[in-house]
């Protein structure tokens, strides 16, 4: 069967300055050449961390940008030349929070993009109350999208995002920004959307326990490159050997964490709690590398050892922690 | 059709504030106003016979009434590139657009005309509030013989004004410059004084400007000369509408490949 969606040695280049007939600009790689398929009824995850090329991936599927080379269909049609025949097909929630007319109702933002969608008139009103019930916001349709919080323009966005009854689904970091709650009900959502809809959908973040819990397979990708592709079980069968531990420290300069142990990598600095250190350690290891960060001048806090996560995954292959 | 749907969203965010409407108005006619005063002064009274020689309009008032309501209108395209388009931008509503199966020149094209309509229904007001405070006499035939006219004149507006819709999309903050340029073209199209007590050089230039012969068009059809007097700015606006439409689009296309080269944001 035919992938939903198909990227094959995709590059993407931005100039650093416009690009004027007659002058030189210099070019800054954002995508070095990823590939990967998509199936029908799949949920697929990007996941990596900031200027991995996540959103660079997605406004070229979705055909905002122009590649630099290799090529991505989506539905079979080629995103570059046959753009308008997938742009009636799918649809995305971009980054950001102002994708949506501030200005206009819920009701108006997507009448509005029922039309520009060309989605005929009886069909739209259906649509329109359908959507606007399913994400709850109903009662606030004659409010302008002003005043709603975050989470709200987020639901809002998402119904917009399905005005075009859509065959793919594109998310650009969907809970990106979120309060606990609202970040949860976008979840069950998209998750819904596959299970029940049969969508298929592509989304992006750089949170990983997202990506563990919704996806069906993950491209983790970092600098341009996808690095591992897997489900999230198999992807975790890399750190599945020794053991992961958590070790907090104070008084220790990130950068001599590397001398100490180069599996060891800093997930979080808080100047309260201390820094917090992970990685995939065989079992024998700990007592030297809590010698050695002793001696590196830290003071050792605690030790913990924890469920290995996708986070684990991203450290092993690229030594860095994905933070969030 | 996606075009009205661009039209009664820019009307509907443009007349939800009925203090920003109301603003509008009194700006233009504070600048309306101050100008027809200061012609006056200078004048000496309203009536100017050089202005009647050179033009065919001779009562001051009627003539920079009707250049200055068609000056406002004429640079509505271009505000609605740098400021409208500018700011669907920056937001990333653009975006949301061109992901859309519409397109973005339809989009750009219905953007700039729906703002062309919110100013032509503010200079409404203003023209007729005009003509009652200087005593203008008006009828209502000669208008409507002038309505043709003004809409071969709204073609060549969007297509000269469009012009800024690309260079929006790539150069992105044009607000400043775009407003010297409106200056410009008020100044040198013969809106406030006639054009033969300018340089000559000023004088070809200005005959690059659409306004220049729509202005002089219809004043004379508004004081009743016949259609067989605006032969001349007939065949200018013919000249240069398809020449701006053509600058414009091409300018587009180019701004709309390196905008997808570069990213619509950008910032
Ligand atoms: N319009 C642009 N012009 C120039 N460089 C850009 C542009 N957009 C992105 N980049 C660069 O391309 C690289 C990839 O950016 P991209 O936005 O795709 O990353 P991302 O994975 O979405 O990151 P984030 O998690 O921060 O959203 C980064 O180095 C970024 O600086
Ligand atoms: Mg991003």
């Amino acid at each position: 069967m035919m992938p939903t969606i198909k990227v094959k040695d995709l590059r993407k280049s931005y100039p650093k300055r416009i690009p004027l007939p007659f002058r030189r600009v210099e070019w800054v790689e954002a995508l070095k050449g990823i590939s990967f398929k998509v199936r029908k009824g799949e949920l697929f995850g990007l996941l990596g961390p900031n200027g991995a090329g996540k959103t660079t991936t997605i406004k070229i599927l979705t055909t905002l940008l122009e590649p630099s080379g290799g090529s991505a269909k989506v539905l079979g049609y080629d995103v570059v030349s046959q753009a308008r025949e997938v742009r009636r097909r799918i649809n995305l929630v971009a980054e950001g929070e102002r994708t949506l007319y501030w200005r206009l109702s819920a009701y108006e933002n997507l009448r509005y993009f029922s039309n520009i969608y060309y989605v005929p008139k009886d069909e739209a009103e259906k649509r329109i109350r359908e959507l606007l019930q399913l994400v709850g916001l109903w009662e606030r349709r004659n409010d302008l999208v002003m005043g709603f919080s975050r989470g709200m323009k987020q639901r809002l966005a998402i119904a917009k995002a399905l005005i075009n009854d859509p065959e793919v689904l594109f998310l650009d970091e969907p809970t990106l920004g979120l309060d606990v709650q609202s970040a949860l009900f976008v979840r069950e959502f998209v998750e819904r959307l596959v299970k029940e809809k049969r969508k298929t959908v592509l989304l992006t973040t750089h949170h990983m326990a997202e990506a563990e819990r919704l996806c069906d397979r993950i491209a983790i990708i970092d600098h341009g490159r996808i690095i591992a592709l897997n489900t999230p079980e198999n992807l975790k069968r890399l750190v599945s050997e020794g053991e992961t531990v958590e070790i907090r420290v104070r008084n220790l300069r990130p950068e001599k964490v590397k001398e100490v142990d180069g599996r060891l990598a800093v997930s979080e600095e808080d100047p309260t709690r201390g820094t917090l250190l992970r990685g995939n350690l065989d079992e024998e290891d700990l007592p030297r590398v809590v010698e050695g960060l002793i001696r590196a001048g830290a003071k050792v806090l605690s030790v913990e050892r924890v469920e290995p996560t996708l986070e684990d995954v991203f450290i092993k292959l690229t030594g860095r922690a994905l933070r969030d | 059709m996606a075009f009205l749907a661009v039209m009664e969203k820019e009307f509907r965010m443009f007349f939800r504030y009925p203090l920003r409407v109301v603003s509008s108005v009194l700006v233009g006619l504070v600048f309306l106003v101050q100008f027809v005063y200061f012609g006056q002064a200078v004048l000496g009274g309203r009536y100017s016979s050089i202005l009647q020689a050179s033009t065919g309009v001779g009562d001051y008032p009627t003539y920079a009434l009707i250049g200055y309501v068609l000056w406002w209108v004429s640079v509505s395209p271009m505000e609605a590139s740098v400021w409208g388009i500018r700011r669907e931008l920056q937001r990333g509503t653009l975006e949301s657009n061109v992901a859309s199966p519409m397109g973005l020149l339809e989009m750009v094209v219905s953007l700039a005309l729906s703002w062309m309509l919110m100013d032509s229904v503010i200079m409404a007001v203003v023209f007729l509030t005009g003509v009652i405070a200087f005593g203008v006499s008006l009828s209502w035939f000669a208008l409507l013989k002038a309505l043709p006219i003004v809409g071969l004149a709204f073609l060549a507006f969007l297509g000269s004004g469009l012009i800024f819709a690309g260079l929006v999309m790539i150069f992105k903050n044009i607000g400043p410059f775009a407003q010297i340029f409106e200056f410009l073209v008020l100044f040198i199209s013969g809106v406030f004084f006639p054009l033969s007590t300018l340089p000559a050089w000023v004088v070809s230039l200005s005959k690059l400007i659409p306004l220049t012969h729509s202005a002089n068009a219809v004043r004379k059809l508004f004081v009743g000369f016949p259609y067989s007097s605006v032969t001349g700015e007939v065949a200018w606006l013919l000249l240069l509408t398809p020449l701006y439409w053509l600058a414009s689009y091409a300018l587009f296309k180019w701004a709309e490949r390196t905008a997808r080269v570069m990213g619509y944001g950008g910032y």
